[in-house]
């Protein structure tokens, strides 16, 4: 026990002496930025990802592929030219039906 | 445990952490202020988990040692754990005032038992668990470095009485 009370009095003495150490001041600890850049980076795909699925395409015109040319009788008598584009034939003439019918 | 609570417990363990994580530096100061940031950031980024909150004390002081531990092996400043020297002799002389060069005069792992024991009033089975080593290892831990710590002590008395 004597054995113990001179290590305790060597701690005392330790202890008192360290009352006049320099504490450092607790760190306010800062957890690393990677913790919220992750789930902020995955809300930020999804709300893109979701933004590019729903956004509606524009419809493009289909380009006119077939141009009708039809001759008519004007007013006046006359013979004229009407070009016309469309992208598909309401009805189709053989150039050659009129001998058909004609003759 | 949340975080707002293990910051309020850590908060009230800084000085004795600080202190204890000094001791575990071999004294220095400066790096036992790395390890203190070290442990806490391990604490509060989950990587170390309380279980028991009447161990916190425990629980801390065992994250800092490994913290110091690591840091000391990393600057080359740290013999393998299991290596543990005994004092053959007593230096020439000793100075009773300088406690922390007394203290270091004994081997790493008895100097952990009588700091606990002695210094932070923990029990030995506390410090075992700290240690991680067996109850029986940590007694005669202890048992050995309380035999040299009064040898080292009564030499510095003398020397102090004799104005040696």
């Amino acid at each position: 026990m004597e054995n113990d009370e001179l290590i305790k009095s060597f701690f005392e003495d330790m202890r008192t002496k360290d009352q006049n150490l320099e504490i450092p001041e607790f760190p306010k600890p800062k957890t690393r930025s990677i913790n919220w850049i992750i789930p902020v980076g995955i809300a930020a795909s999804l709300f893109l990802a979701g933004f590019l699925f729903f956004e509606k395409e524009p419809v493009s015109e289909t380009p006119a592929e077939v141009i009708i040319i039809t001759l008519e009788e004007g007013p006046n008598d006359e013979q004229q030219f009407k070009i016309k584009e469309s992208s598909y034939l309401d009805t189709w003439e053989s150039g050659t039906s009129s001998l058909l019918t004609e003759f | 445990m949340n975080r707002t609570s293990l910051q309020q417990l850590l908060e009230s363990h800084h000085r004795e952490a600080y202190i204890w994580a000094r001791q575990c530096c071999g004294f220095d100061s400066e790096l036992a202020k790395d390890v203190l940031q070290l442990t806490y950031l391990k604490i509060l980024e989950g990587k170390a988990k309380l279980n028991d909150a009447a161990k916190a004390k425990t629980w801390l002081f065992s994250i800092i040692r490994y913290t110091a531990v690591d840091e000391l092996r990393k600057g080359g400043r740290m013999l393998p754990l299991a290596e543990d020297h005994e004092l053959i002799d007593l230096p020439e002389e000793v100075d009773y005032t300088d406690y922390d060069a007394i203290i270091k005069l004994l081997p790493s792992m008895q100097q952990q038992v009588i700091l606990m024991v002695f210094y932070h009033q923990m029990t030995i089975e506390q410090s075992a668990e700290v240690l991680q080593i067996q109850l029986g290892t940590a007694r005669t831990h202890y048992a050995r470095g309380k035999k040299k710590l009064k040898e080292l002590i009564l030499k510095s008395q003398t020397e102090a009485n004799h104005g040696k």
